[in-house]
């Protein structure tokens, strides 16, 4: 398609001919309300919202419906649009509930958003006279349903047909009555369910696992990606720290990477967050005792010493690239043979040909790149230091260091506590090869040390 | 935006404000009628001898310690929207939501707790209270404790507070 000019609001743009004009409109940062447009959804039509001026067109025109065609005018500012606008909107809130206090949306809300910008209007409706449907209901897959709250953008039902093909939500009823729903008997199921959340620009769609555990504007979205298979999925980590109480991880959100995985992420990642603050080695532990840092540091020292035989180091292929690099000089520094087995980490079932790899190490490319061995050690070791190795347990060794992030069942000599990746920065080198970093995004009241500082501390220890 | 802005005048800058003694006068007469009126009785003299004495002039504007509204029915009014604890400038408010089982909305605070000695007594919360939930209108003005804990309301303290100007329901819930 060739390029062509087109004027909005008296500046010129250039833009592929017929492209949308709602897209080159979010191009460009100019401000046009909508709730059934979505990047990945398409056109729909039909929440009436983006309506633009264009010239020598008699009506307003929706933006999302409109191609760019050589020479057009735009307007999307001015009376006459704004009042227009404001119409629609009041449209679309006649028979909302407004119980944004408690709508767990609030805050993020199109709605309301929309109305601050572009409704201010005393409504005509009372609200003894609304038409009132079904609430709270549970749609299945930790998807909570209002159905008082939706404007019948159909986005979660064009998710659910266009998306994941699964067809569990339609809209049923008309007019007044029209509302989401899912098939009498029927829940809403599938793997990728909990991105209708996203998508629902108002509060009918609404996350079980976070309902009412935050309000959004307490929260802080730091980016990341999803440590849970080697796709490397963008998100947003929202966290807070309550007065006297410890940083919070809230939940997941994707964030979009087109590179990557575009708009969402699969529901077994999105819950992820949860493991990643519970069940959580905090403690040094020497022998099943309780021991100080120093006692720590003055035990690893005396076990590396006595250690009789091969030494042989394990890496977690989730850490980062950086962290992976240090664990490599530090082994060769001690004289060591580094492994990073991925066995334990293949997960054919898991796979699926979307989000989903078979590969559930994050960092697995990154080991391949450093050329690290990736199978198991079968020698047995005089010494075993493991970096939070699922399989540490599995090696015959006859003394074990181990840091690792969470409790396991397995004692050893000397285990020592470590920073998930929500604690660390540090790069991911996803399946296909695009490197990403992610930042630290929670500091603890009592924070746990990353590999880094781990091995800055032990290498000082060791003069 | 413009249509809501309301100019106010600006006072005292004519010459008798920029003089300030006409000013000074009038505070000086009061102070120095006082002073002789005390001195002719002094059983006349304007204080309290607090805490045999209470005081009675507490108004139904004055900002006392807080309580939390029912509705009619005698259930908590409160939906946890945490609307106070946005608007606190002392971050003193601490809400815990969970889900409200009676049909009546969807969400009530499990915990509600007010730390008193962080509180400011603004009058944010009651302020910003979409639910008339929040209130400050109790006229209790002091309140004692053996430890830092004994401050901090919980939800059931705050419930129990009455109202000390003969509005005891929340006038925004049914």
């Amino acid at each position: 398609m060739s390029q062509t000019e087109v004027v909005i609001d008296d500046k010129r743009f250039v833009a592929k001919e017929g492209s949308l004009l709602i897209d080159l409109l979010i191009k460009h940062n100019l401000k046009v309300p909508y709730f059934c447009y979505h990047e990945a959804l398409g056109a729909d039509g039909n929440c009436r919202m983006c309506m633009v001026e264009i010239e020598g067109q008699k009506r307003p025109q929706i933006a999302c419906d409109t191609l760019i065609k050589e020479g057009m005018v735009v307007r999307t500012k001015g009376e006459n649009i704004e009042s227009v606008r404001r119409n629609i909107l009041e449209l679309e809130l006649i028979n909302h509930p407004v119980d944004c206090p408690i709508c767990d949306q609030a805050g993020e809300c199109k709605l309301q958003d929309f109305y601050m910008d572009y409704g201010l209007y005393d409504s005509h409706i009372d609200q003894a006279d609304k038409v009132h449907h079904q609430k709270h209901i549970d749609l299945g897959s930790n998807v909570m349903l209002d159905q008082e709250r939706c404007v019948l953008c159909a986005r979660c039902t064009r998710f659910t047909a266009d998306i994941t093909k699964t067809h569990e939500l339609g809209i049923i009823g008309r007019g007044d009555h029209a509302r989401v729903s899912t098939m009498p008997g029927k829940k809403l199921d599938n793997p990728y369910a909990m991105n209708v959340v996203d998508l629902c620009p108002v509060g009918a769609l609404t996350s079980k696992d976070f309902r009412f555990s935050q309000r959004v504007w307490f929260l802080t979205s730091t980016p990341s990606v999803c440590h849970g298979c080697a796709k490397g999925c963008n998100i947003f980590i929202d966290h807070n720290r309550e007065k006297y109480k410890d940083e919070t991880i809230y939940r997941f959100r994707p964030r979009e990477n087109q590179a990557v995985n575009g708009y969402f992420i699969c529901d077994e990642g999105r819950l992820s967050y949860k493991a990643l603050q519970e069940n959580r080695q905090v403690e040094r532990d020497r022998n099943g005792a309780v021991c100080s840092e120093a006692e720590a540091l003055k035990a690893y020292c005396k076990t590396l010493e006595g250690a009789k035989g091969e030494i042989i180091v394990l890496a977690d292929p989730n850490l980062y690239r950086e962290e992976l690099v240090a664990i490599e000089a530090y082994a060769a520094h001690i004289g060591a043979s580094l492994y990073a087995p991925l066995e334990h980490y293949r997960d054919e079932d898991f796979a699926d040909d979307w989000l989903k790899s078979s590969q559930r190490a994050a960092n697995a490319k990154a080991v391949e790149i450093l050329e690290i061995k990736t199978t198991l050690p079968v020698e047995k070791a005089g010494l075993l230091i493991s970096f939070n190795h699922p399989d540490a347990a599995q090696i015959k060794a006859e003394k074990v260091i181990s840091f690792q992030t969470h409790i396991g069942k397995d004692a050893y000599d000397l285990t020592l506590p470590l920073a998930v990746f929500s604690e660390s920065a540090g790069t991911l080198v996803n399946e296909e090869g695009i490197e990403q970093y992610c930042p630290r995004a929670i500091k603890r009241n009592e924070p746990i040390p990353t590999v880094i500082e781990w091995l800055t501390q032990i290498e000082g220890g060791d003069k | 935006m413009d249509n809501k802005v309301k100019v106010v005048p600006r006072y005292g800058s004519s010459f008798k404000d920029r003089l300030y003694l006409p000013a000074i006068y009038q505070g000086m007469k009061i102070t120095f009628k006082h002073l002789v009126g005390n001195a002719a009785d002094s059983n006349a003299v304007d204080t309290l001898e607090y805490p045999e004495e209470q005081p009675t002039d507490i108004t139904d504007r004055y900002r006392g310690l807080h309580r939390l509204t029912h509705r009619q029915d005698d259930t908590i009014a409160c939906v946890a929207c945490f609307m106070c604890a946005t608007a606190c400038p002392a971050d003193c408010i601490f809400i815990e939501a969970t889900e409200r089982e009676d049909g009546e909305d969807e969400k009530m605070p499990k915990r509600f707790a007010i730390d008193t000695l962080e509180c400011v007594f603004c009058g944010y919360c009651v302020e910003a209270c979409p639910c008339d939930a929040i209130r400050m209108d109790t006229g209790i003005f002091s309140l004692t404790g053996n430890s830092r804990e004994d401050f901090v309301l919980e939800k059931d303290q705050l419930l129990a507070h009455k109202g000390a100007f003969g509005e005891e329901k929340s006038r925004a819930r049914k």
